[in-house]
């Protein structure tokens, strides 16, 4: 009961599940205490430092923790793989925990070297907290559920952040800086407990993929086989760019920061908790800024500008912001170092943090664990190192002190370099993380045109059926047929011994005679004389002969006074022979006579002998045949072989209302294999008409033809304009599904409705197959249909990052694994607003 | 190529020997040999191709255009013994149809009495 108002009450704010609530509540604690502690840590730790050392001293401070946390970095690694999660991260806490208690002792002692060796420590610490946190959420969720739930997590992280900071801004006042050290150990004695308490949950809640890691028991990553890694893996090499290139960014601005700081509070008579107070109350305002940011910016950024745009945003800002130093005086370099560390920490604790997170979602939870580690800690330290080496060296060279702050402006210079290296990273992994989404997608199932295309000569087989019925009624027919079969291609062995097999009733056909000797079947010599290219030769000649016209003219002219109906096998020799005949005046007459012939048979010859000739007066007497569930394959494959000619008179019959509606269904899957713009702007002006008799035929037909060709373009507008009526099609059926779905009486209607869904958003994608990239739609469809949560989250992100956004707003709740009363919930919103969406 | 002519029982028989092709035309062809026999009055005729090794479509003409001529006098002409090969080709050419074949010329002989 308690756990259903929580997950009442937070599904308000956040698009979380029932059963992943619990979970998620005990997460964003975790973070929000993790970094309450962080955040009293780190005031402490800055003014410490400042009072008893010099801002000339943090680059070795920022190189030193560089250093050390490579030797971190590995224990922690090691210790990942030797201990069970939660013990790991129950020793780690405790360990942090005796940790502060040794300081706020030590700093008693006034040693002017311990807030150096405080530094680094607090830098231990709030990385692995951190990324321990994040290997929690990585290994607990899905990515589409940490993508849900990310923005509710980063909050906590934030929230505690706030607390933390203000705490430390009101108690430093009282109790002095170094006594600040006692309020971590309370907070994180509370992660103790939730960590323990934790594992039950997750027992429940692990997701296939992590239990299966969890089964393989993987060995223990070494740093040479994490670099590997990520050097063989081109996102992950992004990644690490542009990590080292944001952190040698964040370092400069930091130690700009810190200087200036020092600078300003030197004059002061407690300079040392002034500093902290200060700190505290700024860390507070920027984690606010940050937290508004995070809640009012992040997602609409995200969802309205895509990854891209959100990776920009960063480097933009604090590129104008570190150009603007150049024009800032002296006393005013205090405001400038807040507004850029504000606007540099609110964005990385906001927009930054969400996409990096984000980036990592289509890497495999395998290489993303391994991976993570190196990324976070090591290449994170790298980063840390080489911006401290440069800020020595800095120093060293400027002379740059105290006295003459007005020096730090240069460094700028050093963060302006790597701004620009940071954005073309972030060009360059956006295309880089679409290509690994898909990666993650495999076809499911060929199209099964390709497939019976691939695997089958339906011509052919049709010749070698023809070919065998022939032989029961007419050696001539049967001739005719075996010289266009070999003709076709080489018959294999197997197919000889087809075509030769003689049954008793054709043993007297005269051809038989012919190929017999001493009883047997002459295949071979059948086989050597047909397959003579002289034969070909031979046979074309004669037919070119004036005298053979005129003899074979005269003879089916004779075949066709004829009404007998037991002349019908005639009837197809002279149809099957007019497809080899000169095209006279009086053939065409009389083949056009053999297309109204009333013998299926006899059509399904003529037909194949008109497709030949590709005479235009011959196409209305073909076209009715497509009509004629017997002749219809037939026809069709005449209709394509004449080509573009026919094209307009296609487009008329398609478009006439009066002609059958049996024809005018053929006819897209026509224009479809012809293939040529023209035809994909006939089937796109016909799509346009909304004519619903024959809008399935014509999508499918104008999917084949873009498969066919994918440099054919349709008309945008009429494209999306027929995916949003669809859309909307499949929101008023799923509607209905849901009313039936609680009577059982009706059960068979739902059923019949679900299909009709199916079939509805089937349409949806083969519509966006004809605008974006055919093989990514139909990939995506396909493991959407798949139904595995995992298949479902990739396909939805790789639609997320090719289709238009406002597309993606209404297809997702239809694609989304989401129950379907909310689904229902979210297509009545939608349905309302749908019809102001404007796609194209 | 050569080609003899006798009679058997008001038949003219056409014995042809060796090659019938374009390249080998001489004065008088298989078509002007027939219609001199049908100008003498001579309407049943058979072309014996025991002998012929090969046949073009130039000799496929001279027998059509033969056959047209006699068909035009109302005449009979019919073919013996011609190769496998060249009936396959009046198969795939449909001629089986039209052009009376037979194996032996006595067959060829007897259907025309038989008429």
């Amino acid at each position: 009961m308690a756990k259903n108002r929580v997950h009442k009450l937070l599904s308000r704010f956040v698009d979380v599940r029932p059963e992943e609530t619990s979970t998620s509540v005990l997460m964003f604690f975790y973070f929000f205490l993790i970094t309450s502690s962080a955040w009293v840590i780190k005031p402490v730790k800055i003014s410490l430092f400042l009072d008893k050392l010099s801002f000339k001293e943090l680059p070795y401070a920022y190189f030193l923790t560089a250093l050390l946390i490579g030797f971190v970095v590995t224990l922690n690694t090691r210790l990942i793989h030797v201990m069970k999660r939660h013990v790991y991260i129950s020793l780690s806490l405790t360990f942090f925990i005796s940790n502060l208690f040794i300081f706020w002792m030590l700093f008693k002692l006034q040693w002017q070297w311990l807030p150096m060796i405080y530094w680094l420590w607090a830098e231990i610490f709030t990385i692995t907290s951190v990324t321990q946190f994040w290997i929690l959420i990585n290994d607990i969720y899905t990515p589409r559920q940490a993508k849900r739930l990310i923005g509710f997590l980063v909050s906590g992280g934030l929230l505690g952040g706030v607390a933390g900071s203000l705490l430390a801004s009101f108690l430093v006042k009282i109790v002095k800086t170094e006594n600040l050290l006692l309020i971590a150990p309370l907070m994180l004695g509370i992660c103790l407990v939730i960590v323990n308490l934790a594992p039950r949950l997750f027992k429940k809640e692990k997701k296939e993929e992590a239990e299966v890691s969890e089964k393989k028991k993987k060995p223990r990553i070494k740093y040479t086989e994490s670099f590997r890694l990520v050097r063989k893996n081109r996102h992950l090499l992004f990644l690490s760019g542009i990590m080292i290139a944001a952190i040698v960014v964040t370092t400069t601005i930091d130690f700009q920061f810190n200087s200036v700081v020092e600078n300003h509070f030197s004059k002061f008579d407690n300079p040392k908790d002034s500093m902290t107070s200060f700190l505290a109350t700024f860390f507070a305002i920027l984690l606010v800024f940050s937290y508004l940011l995070h809640v009012f910016c992040t997602s609409r950024i995200l969802r309205n500008f895509g990854i891209r745009a959100a990776l920009l945003i960063a480097p933009f800002f604090l590129l104008i912001g570190s150009a603007a130093i150049f024009i800032v005086a002296t006393p005013a370099l205090i405001s400038w170092a807040v507004l850029m560390k504000g606007t540099d920490k609110s964005l990385a604790h906001s927009l930054n943090q969400s996409v990096r997170e984000l980036l990592y979602i289509p890497i495999s939870p395998e290489i993303k664990y391994k991976a993570k580690v190196f990324i976070d800690m090591f290449v994170n330290k790298l980063a840390k190192g080489l911006a401290a080496i440069l800020l020595i060296l800095f120093v060293s060279f400027s002379h740059f002190s105290i006295e003459n702050i007005e020096k730090i402006r240069f460094i700028s210079i050093l963060a302006v370099v790597f701004i620009f290296i940071w954005i073309l990273l972030n060009l360059q992994i956006t295309r880089e993380y679409v290509n690994i989404v898909k990666r993650n997608l495999k076809i499911k199932w060929q199209d099964a045109d390709k497939l019976i295309g691939e695997k089958i000569d339906i011509d052919m087989t049709k010749l070698v059926f023809d070919t065998l019925e022939s032989k029961k009624r007419s050696s001539v027919l049967y001739a005719m047929n075996l010289f266009d079969l070999v003709k076709k291609e080489k018959m294999s062995p197997e197919l000889k011994k087809i075509i030769s097999y003689k049954s008793n009733e054709i043993r007297a056909s005269s051809l038989d005679s012919l190929l017999e000797l001493d009883g047997e079947v002459l295949i071979p010599e059948m086989e050597d004389s047909l397959e003579e290219e002289s034969l070909d030769a031979q046979v074309k000649e004669i037919m070119a002969l004036d005298v053979y016209q005129e003899l074979m003219n005269e003879q089916i002219g004779k075949i066709l006074r004829k009404k007998d109906t037991e002349e019908v096998v005639s009837r197809m020799e002279a149809a099957k022979i007019m497809g080899r005949m000169a095209p006279t005046l009086s053939l065409i007459h009389n083949l056009g006579k053999l297309l109204r012939d009333e013998s299926p048979e006899v059509v399904s010859y003529a037909v194949e002998s008109a497709g030949k000739l590709k005479r235009r007066e011959l196409v209305p007497y073909i076209i009715q045949h497509l009509s004629n569930p017997s002749i219809k394959q037939v026809a069709n494959k005449a209709l394509t072989g004449y080509g573009i000619k026919i094209i307009g008179t296609l487009k008329d019959y398609l478009s006439d209302p009066e002609e059958d509606i049996k024809m005018r269904k053929a006819i897209p899957d026509i224009l479809a294999q012809i293939g040529s713009q023209r035809t994909a702007d006939i089937l796109a002006l016909e799509l346009k008409k909304e004519n619903k008799d024959v809008e399935i035929d014509t999508i499918d037909a104008m999917c084949k033809l873009r498969k066919k060709d994918p440099q054919i373009r349709f008309p945008e507008k009429i494209v999306l304009t027929e995916a949003k009526l669809k859309i909307k099609e499949c929101y008023l059926i799923m509607m209905e599904i849901y009313s039936l779905i609680s009577d059982k009486n009706k059960e068979f209607l739902a059923k019949d409705l679900e299909n009709n869904l199916a079939r509805s958003l089937k349409q949806v994608f083969d519509l966006m197959s004809l605008i974006y990239s055919q093989e990514d739609i139909v990939t995506a469809y396909q493991n959407i249909c798949d139904g595995t949560k995992k298949s479902i989250d990739y396909s939805i992100e790789l639609l997320d990052n090719i289709i238009k956004r406002e597309i993606m707003e209404v297809l997702l709740p239809l694609i989304d694994d989401i129950p379907l009363e909310d689904k229902v919930k979210k297509g009545k919103k939608l349905l309302k607003s749908l019809e102001k969406v404007e796609f194209a | 190529m050569e080609i003899n002519a006798r009679e058997k029982a008001d038949v003219i028989i056409f014995d042809i020997d060796g090659e019938i092709r374009r390249s080998d035309i001489t004065d008088i062809t298989l078509h002007q040999l027939v219609k001199d026999q049908l100008e003498g009055g001579k309407k049943n005729i058979l072309l014996n191709f025991e002998n012929v090794e090969f046949i073009d479509s130039f000799g496929v003409g001279e027998i059509l255009a033969s056959y047209i001529s006699t068909n035009n006098l109302g005449g009979k002409l019919k073919i013996a013994k011609i190769s496998k090969k060249l009936y396959l080709v009046f198969q795939v050419t449909m001629l089986t149809k039209v052009l009376e074949i037979f194996d032996e010329e006595e067959m060829a002989l007897d259907s025309f009495f038989k008429e």
